[in-house]
């Protein structure tokens, strides 16, 4: 997994799922986001940036951190 | 309107990046009745390779600064000789209005100590970069849904669609409900840049590339699918990366006058190319690479020569306009540009027309050989055009539709086109190979890192051409049960195609040029009474046929 998603501060809008270049993220049942494809991950920050309350942080893998 | 109704317009954009948002704006200004429709296959938002951010203009001449002519020249002796300056030239003229526009459009062009835009050299010779901040692609992006265009998110090209010789449109599919569609125009604009996702990056992370690895060579087999032409393939560009974060920095480094250094602190550069790191990209791999086969790694970029604003704005650019996360990445690392040089390796191979010079062939306008159909951006050869080159050729490109005002096609052959794919998705979901496509995917780019990357060899091309060919045979039964699998498996298609190319092109030039990116241990001679020509790869009737481009 790349990234670290607060879901306490999460409110579900859905900004980062939408906005995320690589297809990565989607909602599961309840509305919460997820990784579906983190391969597809390139670490590019466009979920941090888009999420209007600030609850995603890119963690890089541990091979490369 | 039915899902299964074709959409129906009069240019169909595929790709909406840098190139296609432009295409797409200047074809409304010019007529506000025209019928633009933009595929793309993320967010038209955060889309393309400049989709998180860009922080600066790469090759823009500024009155005063430069010329179209020294640009131009600048260009022939980064291409090395292997050069068509049509492209470029509609570049250089048209580089400034783009910026003029972009800032009218809100970015912010910093300003330095005379008044004047903050012009640096990247370039072999002559200043065409100009320093830029703010959210580029969100303001890009909005200026092209209020010019009035359709744009349809999450939905990727699978072909164009062609009535006789022309351009007709294309099939998509819509990553969310999993329909192919047909989209039918008598114009279409292939915008969907280059090819990220060839050589393995040595994480050995299939996404961890270079450029944008979002982009796999789809632009180039669709085109030559079509009938249009490719050049450029044995240019197998890689760069500086920096270890193990895919970020960016190369020409924001090199531009600030950053240092590449070696294990023992020398300015090795000052031992290949008297321009240092500003020689053209082929010879500063080459060097690098011979530094670290050589035992004197690790290379770095080194910055504690630099004065503290200059530093700044380094920080800037990358960690704010570019790339918030590289930030993340040097802290978590403890790298502090003013005391610590950065480490860098040398990236997997790729190819990409607005980094080098593979793509495909096209006119002043971008026009292909096939009627109707355009190319801009990364996909197309447009020799080192970076940004400015797509935001130009996709105006051009949108001009020339405007101007030739094609009727609509009839659209009688999307359904044959539609049945094909459908017959193709049904395969990919009985997935008789039972190979999971990042296997598939890891396997073909493997093979690029041993036998096309550089150093090359006649017997080392030959034997990838080989190897792949089960590949081929096997990639129609990869398995793919959802919409975002079956995309997966057409971008491996389409980078396998791009690969497979790359190695019939670098078979064909029997000579060395380029730096590192062609070299050839069986031809270590550049020839340029022979091949001072670019490569010009055809369909045919059995396959690519391959020839110097007649001058």
């Amino acid at each position: 997994m790349n990234l670290a998603i607060d879901l306490d501060c999460c409110t579900g809008c859905g900004a980062c799922v939408e906005y995320c270049p690589g297809h990565v993220l989607a909602l599961d049942d309840q509305g919460r986001p997820f990784e579906k494809h983190p391969d597809d991950c390139w670490y590019c920050g466009v979920c941090q940036v888009e999420c209007p309350a600030e609850c995603i942080e890119v963690v890089f893998p541990y091979l490369i951190r | 309107m039915s899902p299964h109704e074709p959409v129906r317009g009069d240019f169909l954009i595929i790709g909406g990046g840098a190139a296609g948002c432009l295409a797409a704006v200047r074809a409304r200004e010019l007529n506000p009745d025209l019928e633009v429709v933009v595929l793309e296959k993320a967010h038209l938002s955060r889309s393309g390779a400049a989709g998180r951010g860009m922080d600066a203009l790469n090759n823009v001449v500024v009155p005063g600064v430069g010329t179209v002519e020294e640009y131009i020249e600048a260009v022939e002796i980064m291409a090395d000789g292997v050069f068509e300056p049509t492209v470029s030239r509609v570049i250089g003229q048209r580089s400034f209005g783009i910026l003029k526009r972009l800032e009218d459009w809100g970015l912010d062009f910093p300003r330095g100590e005379d008044g004047g835009y903050i012009v640096n050299q990247f370039h072999p010779k002559g200043r065409f970069l100009v320093e830029m901040r703010g959210e580029l692609k969100k303001i890009v992006a909005a200026r092209t849904l209020e010019a009035g265009a359709r744009v349809f998110n999450r939905h990727v090209a699978l072909r164009l669609i062609k009535e006789g010789p022309s351009i007709a449109g294309a099939a998509a599919l819509d990553l969310k409900s999993g329909l192919i569609r047909a989209f039918l125009a008598p114009a279409v604009l292939l915008a969907a840049g280059g090819a990220a996702r060839i050589g393995l990056p040595n994480t050995g992370y299939l996404h961890g590339t270079f450029d944008c690895p979002w982009c796999n060579g789809e632009a180039h087999w669709l085109g030559y699918q079509a009938g249009a032409r490719l050049t450029g393939f044995e240019y197998t560009g890689c760069s500086s990366m920096t270890r193990d974060f895919n970020g960016p920095g190369l020409s924001t480094f090199i531009r600030h006058g950053a240092w590449l250094v070696n294990g023992l602190g020398e300015r090795f550069m000052e031992r290949y190319d008297e321009r240092l790191e500003r020689a053209p990209a082929g010879v500063r791999m080459k060097a690098m690479r011979e530094e670290i086969n050589a035992g004197r790694g690790p290379v770095a970029f080194s910055f504690s020569h630099l004065p503290p604003e200059t530093i700044e704005l380094i920080e800037s650019g990358i960690f704010e306009a570019e790339r918030p996360t590289m930030r993340d990445y040097f802290r978590a690392k403890g790298i502090d540009l003013k005391r610590q040089p950065v480490e860098v390796v040398t990236s997997e191979v790729y190819l990409c027309g607005g980094h080098g010079l593979a793509g495909l062939v096209g006119d002043a306008w971008g026009q292909t050989s096939v009627p109707g159909l355009f190319a801009a951006g990364d996909c197309l050869a447009n020799p080192y055009g970076f940004l400015p080159g797509a935001m130009a050729l996709g105006e051009a490109a949108a001009e020339r539709v405007v101007e030739l005002n094609r009727p609509r096609p009839g659209g009688g052959a999307a359904a044959g086109v539609l049945e094909e794919l459908e017959k193709a998705a049904a395969r990919h979901r009985r997935g008789g190979l039972a190979v999971p496509v990042r296997d598939f995917e890891y396997k073909f780019r493997r093979l690029v890192n041993e036998y096309v990357a550089p150093p090359k060899s006649g017997p080392k091309l030959q034997r990838f051409l080989d190897e792949t060919e089960s590949l081929v045979r096997d990639q129609d039964d990869l398995p793919a049960g959802e919409p975002h699998e079956l995309m997966k498996v057409f971008e491996a298609k389409a980078g396998l195609f791009c690969a497979r190319l790359a190695a019939r092109a670098s078979l064909f030039r029997t000579e060395s040029r380029f730096g590192l990116y062609h070299q050839r241990v069986d031809f270590p001679e550049k020839d340029d009474a022979g091949w001072r020509t670019r490569v010009i790869i055809s369909p045919g009737p059995d396959g690519p046929v391959l020839a110097k481009e007649k001058s």
